[in-house]
């Protein structure tokens, strides 16, 4: 799936030089759960911004799916993105003015589908997170657990062939935070490649390989067995 | 208590020195909404001014006449009357002081150089001065007009004739009829204000003789009176159907009785009303206004104030958030609502301060321009009666006020609880983006409408001095006072003389010209037709349509070839002038008369006309009707203002006229027009010459339109620039809470082109709907405008698409960069941190 090797990310202002990444090496194959885990500020989601391509690395290489990636303008990183990449965030990042269903189809508003078929799609991928329900509803109106599920679901309407989760669990209780944690892990048994941010290590036993982080390097990898 | 003001201050300042772009739109846009109110509360001040200072204006009036159009119905009020009335309404009132009749005379007066030149000279009853108290400098006033002979000066008049005040019992020499002879000075009084609607500053004494030739139908001046102490206008008034029947003599005509009163009515006008009372006024240099221009004027600068209160609101609320926070930690740490409301309020009251003080920088800028710009002296006073620091005091509080309440209230109305809780747009309740909404959509339909009136405006004074009037319009010049004895009696010599200046391809005289403010009518009683009707009664040399450009439709013009086609009658003596009219009235005369002039007769069209035989009365009752035998029909022609109805109109041969037409062709007219001058001067060098191009008096006839059209424009723009300032500032404020949710469009895919769309669509939204509002309202305002003009254009649809279209186009412009700058934000600074 993704390949990188050498990658460093640096951030400079004009008084101060941040390294973020610092030398990554990383393999990830089709069907994957990666965990990436570490304290605060150890380049975590910097690492995963950097694989959904809304950061690009200041040297090194990425190749995603067979192709160089480090270093392409932004609109084709868009491009990329949009085909390839679904994204789950912490705080859910849903637009507060839009329905349920209305925030799961943005995800397919700027792909080319007929909206016959992204009608089915949303409909679709509602039922297989369990939302459907809630489809009129506002995100203001659902549960924390709840609105994570939509953020799932407009994560896998595009199809994306992998997705990255940042502290997907990070503001639901313990209930709800299994219950996505679940639902991940179906997904990935189902065939997608997923790479997750956390800080739970409850959470990341339920993916194949965590990623252990320190200062913008990799510390150790290790694979549970299966 | 200070401590705590102190501490307001302190946090007003920080946040508007923290948020400059939303300091400078709230500040800035105010100071234009408020310099707009302070110079139109000048204007409205001035304009309802007119002739306060009077002493006892109270108990000053003026005798206005209301003539109504037998055949149409329509009323018009004019400031000049009937002369004759003066005698009669001071015998039957007992409530009238005292009472002046006033003729305006154009006489030839010797300058200091012993050059003749034209004056205006108000000659009027020894009265005058005790009802018009104008501050008298020199003389007596009592006696002022005591003698014949007496001329009562202003000081600009002394000071330009001697150079000197001390000018009582000097002499200035008249010129009348060739004959010289003198006036003598004894008084002077102080220059009337420009905002005064009594127009002379130079004042004789009516001569018995003009008053017994000015009886009833004759109306050539005004009449003043004062009431006694106490006395009611409205008892006089509800007095004068009576008097009318009681003195107004009954003629009769073509077997009729007939009265001026059937057609005239009398009304009292207290003097301060005069300018604004919309009558004709006497003196045509006299500024004209009417109290629907003050109040479409003071309505569109409440709304622009309005507006700029709209963006303070808009702004305030849009920005609550950030605001937010504060509140929730004065509320925790004790502040209770109401002082959170005081705190808001102030500031909103120091920005409105702030925003005073720019403001009236901004009107002593731009008063000069505009005084000079409105023909007005208007004048910024701050102290006294008529300062401007009451009211504009005034105004800031009830702005302060009006624009700070509903931020305050609903700034004050967060719970800290929920603010400092979560994140930040759950501490805006819905429906306040809606609130916006409306004001933004309010704001819009504003500017909208004003540019769509604009449009309008400007396109109708364009129409009205472009559309064909019925005559060539170019290439004319006029000379009035051709009239005058001396010139009159060599009329054809002059005629002859003019034709051969070079570049003069045509020339007549006549009694009507373009830009003309005075009518000329008679009653004329069609055979076989019950009522008379009437009908523009001007002479005309058998030139004049020729040279005017004017298309006959039938029949011929007149010509000197024909005995029939001469009113010519001697001017020498009194005695020669009636045999000339009576012999005319048995003789018959033939005359040109326009279509309307044949249609208004009762003629189907132009042919059936020719031939026929209708009666005028020409001279008076006791001459008899004159017979007039119609051999020519000629298109109208428009020679007033389009916003008067066109005239039916007969042009017969009076050999004797009072202006000069000449018609040019030259690649240099004022090389034609100074040969013109040169001929006049050397047959008749005490007779002034007045002359000028048409096409420049016309323009004057609609220099008034044309101001009213660029203040309006200038309102327009005014409102535009701070309807846009607002969506400025909404724009930022809408791309920064919209950050999150266009991070999130952009994770997924969205291009800059797509958050460009997305954004445009929002704020257009606003503009569209804001069409739908304005359209409606200026088409209604522009329909009743334009009825004023009898010639006018189509109200379509162009201006009101035009004037939306822009405001769209301006709305983005506006925008545009506050959109592209959050459509190409990389999306994790968004979506990284809440």
């Amino acid at each position: 799936m993704l390949s990188m090797r050498e990658l460093s990310r640096v951030y400079r202002t004009d008084t101060v030089e941040t390294t973020a990444l610092d030398g990554i090496d990383l393999e990830i194959a089709d069907g994957e759960f990666v965990a990436i885990m570490g304290p605060s500020g150890c380049g975590k989601s910097t690492l995963l911004n950097v694989i959904g391509m809304l950061d690009s690395p200041t040297s090194g290489s990425y190749v995603f799916d067979g192709r160089e990636v480090a270093g392409l303008p932004e609109a084709k990183l868009a491009d990329v993105r949009k085909h390839n990449i679904g994204f789950i965030f912490q705080s859910f990042n849903l637009v507060d003015e839009l329905s349920v269903r209305e925030n799961v189809e943005l995800a397919l508003l700027y792909h080319d589908v007929a909206a016959a078929e992204r009608r089915r799609r949303v409909e679709e991928v509602m039922d297989r997170v369990g939302i459907a329900h809630r489809a009129k509803h506002r995100p203001s109106q659902l549960s924390g657990g709840q609105q994570q599920r939509v953020a799932v679901a407009r994560a896998l309407v595009g199809n994306p062939k992998l997705i990255l989760a940042d502290e997907p669990t990070g503001n639901l209780d313990t209930q709800h935070g299994e219950e996505v944690m679940k639902m991940l892990q179906q997904l990935n048994r189902e065939g997608s490649t997923i790479v997750m941010v956390t800080h739970s290590p409850s959470h990341a036993d339920y993916a194949g390989r965590v990623v252990n982080m320190l200062d913008g390097k990799i510390l150790i990898e290790r694979r549970r067995a299966a | 208590m200070l401590k705590m003001w102190g501490n307001y201050l302190t946090v007003a300042t920080r946040a508007l020195m923290r948020h400059k772009v939303y300091a400078f739109i709230n500040i800035f846009g105010l100071a234009l909404g408020l310099a707009a109110c302070l110079l139109i509360f000048l204007y409205v001040r001035y304009e309802t001014g007119y002739d306060r200072w009077l002493p006892d204006a109270g108990r000053v009036y003026q005798v206005q006449t209301l003539y109504t159009d037998p055949e149409t119905g329509a009323r018009t009020r004019q400031e000049a009357t009937e002369g004759a009335a003066a005698e009669s309404l001071a015998k039957e009132f007992p409530q009238i002081e005292s009472i002046a009749r006033a003729d305006s005379d154009r006489v030839v007066l010797l300058d200091r150089d012993g050059a003749a030149a034209n004056a205006e000279l108000l000659l009027a009853d020894p009265t005058l001065f005790s009802i018009l108290q104008v501050p008298f400098l020199r003389g007596d006033r009592g006696r002022a007009l005591a003698e014949a002979d007496s001329l009562v000066l202003s000081r600009r008049q002394a000071m330009r004739r001697f150079g000197t005040l001390d000018v009582l019992g000097r002499t200035v020499t008249g010129i009348r009829s060739g004959e010289k002879y003198a006036l003598r000075v004894t008084g002077v009084f102080e220059d009337l204000p420009r905002n005064s609607q009594l127009g002379f500053d130079l004042v004789s004494r009516i001569r018995e003789s003009d008053k017994a030739d000015c009886g009833w139908g004759c109306i050539n001046g005004v009449v003043y009176l004062k009431l006694r102490p106490g006395a009611s206008a409205a008892a006089v008034e509800a007095g004068l159907p009576g008097w009318e029947k009681r003195n107004i003599p009954r003629t009769t005509v073509d077997g009729k009785t007939v009265s001026e009163g059937d057609a005239f009515d009398w009304t009292l006008v207290n003097v301060r009303d005069v300018h604004l009372s919309g009558a004709e006024p006497m003196w045509d240099d006299r500024p004209e206004n009417d109290r629907r221009t003050i109040a479409t004027f003071s309505i569109v600068a409440l709304l622009i104030l309005a507006m700029a209160c709209v963006n303070f609101v808009n702004l305030s609320t849009a920005r609550a958030s950030q605001r937010a926070r504060e509140v929730a930690l004065r509320k925790v740490l004790g502040a209770d609502r109401r002082q959170l409301i005081v705190q808001f309020l102030g500031e909103s009251l120091l920005l409105t301060a702030l925003a005073m003080l720019i403001a009236v920088a901004l009107a002593e800028l731009t008063l000069p321009w505009l005084a000079a710009f409105l023909q007005s002296d208007l004048r910024m006073t701050y102290w006294g009666a008529g300062g401007i620091v009451l009211p504009a005091l005034l105004l800031v509080a009830v702005v302060g006020l009006a624009g700070g309440l509903y931020p305050a209230l609903y700034l004050s109305r967060f719970q800290p609880g929920a603010v400092l809780r979560a994140n930040r747009s759950a501490a805006e309740p819905t429906g306040s983006g809606r609130l916006r909404n409306l004001l933004v959509i309010a704001q819009f339909a504003v500017s909208i409408a004003l540019m769509a009136c604009t449009a309008v405006v400007y396109s109708q004074t364009h129409y009205a001095q472009t559309v064909d009037p019925g005559y060539q319009r170019q290439g004319l010049i006029q000379a009035t006072g051709f009239n005058r004895s001396v010139i009159a009696r060599q009329t054809d010599t002059v005629l002859a003389e003019v034709a051969k200046v070079p570049g003069v391809t045509a020339v007549a005289g006549a009694n009507i010209r373009v830009a003309s403010g005075q009518t000329l009518n008679v009653r004329v009683s069609v055979p076989g037709r019950g009522d008379s009707v009437t009908i523009g009664w001007y002479g005309a040399h058998p030139d004049f349509l020729e040279t005017m450009g004017i298309r006959l439709l039938a029949g011929r013009a007149l010509s000197r070839r024909f005995a029939n086609d001469s009113a010519a009658l001697p001017i020498d003596t009194p005695q020669a002038g009636e045999a000339g009219m009576r012999s005319l009235v048995a003789r018959g005369l033939n005359v040109v008369v326009n279509a309307l002039a044949a249609k208004q007769m009762g003629f189907a069209d132009p042919a059936a006309a020719i031939g026929k035989q209708v009666k005028a009365n020409a001279f008076g009752s006791e001459y008899g009707l004159l017979p007039l035998t119609i051999v020519g029909v000629v298109q109208d022609s428009r020679f007033r203002s389009a916003r008067e109805p066109l005239e039916p109109m007969i042009f017969y041969d009076s050999a004797y006229f009072s202006n000069l037409v000449v018609r040019y062709d030259s690649p240099d007219p004022r090389g034609v027009l100074a040969g013109v001058e040169r001929v006049w001067k050397r047959l008749a060098p005490d007779v002034p010459f007045a002359g000028d191009f048409a096409d420049a008096q016309l323009a004057q006839l609609y220099a008034q339109d044309e101001a009213r059209g660029t203040t309006f424009a200038g309102f327009a723009l005014l409102a535009v620039v701070i309807a846009c300032l607002g969506l400025f500032g909404l724009a930022a404020f809408t791309a920064e809470r919209r950050t999150k949710e266009i991070g999130i469009r952009k994770v997924f895919g969205a291009r800059v082109p797509d958050i460009l769309r997305l954004l445009a669509w929002q704020f257009s939204k606003p503009v569209m709907i804001a069409n739908l509002v304005a359209w409606p309202l200026a088409w209604w305002a522009m329909r009743d405008w334009l009825n004023g003009f009898d010639s006018r254009v189509d109200l379509g649809p162009a201006p009101f698409v035009a004037a939306g279209a822009l405001a769209l186009a301006i709305a983005l412009g506006t925008i545009s960069g506050h959109a592209l700058r959050v459509a190409r934000l990389n999306p994790i600074h968004a979506l990284r941190y809440e």
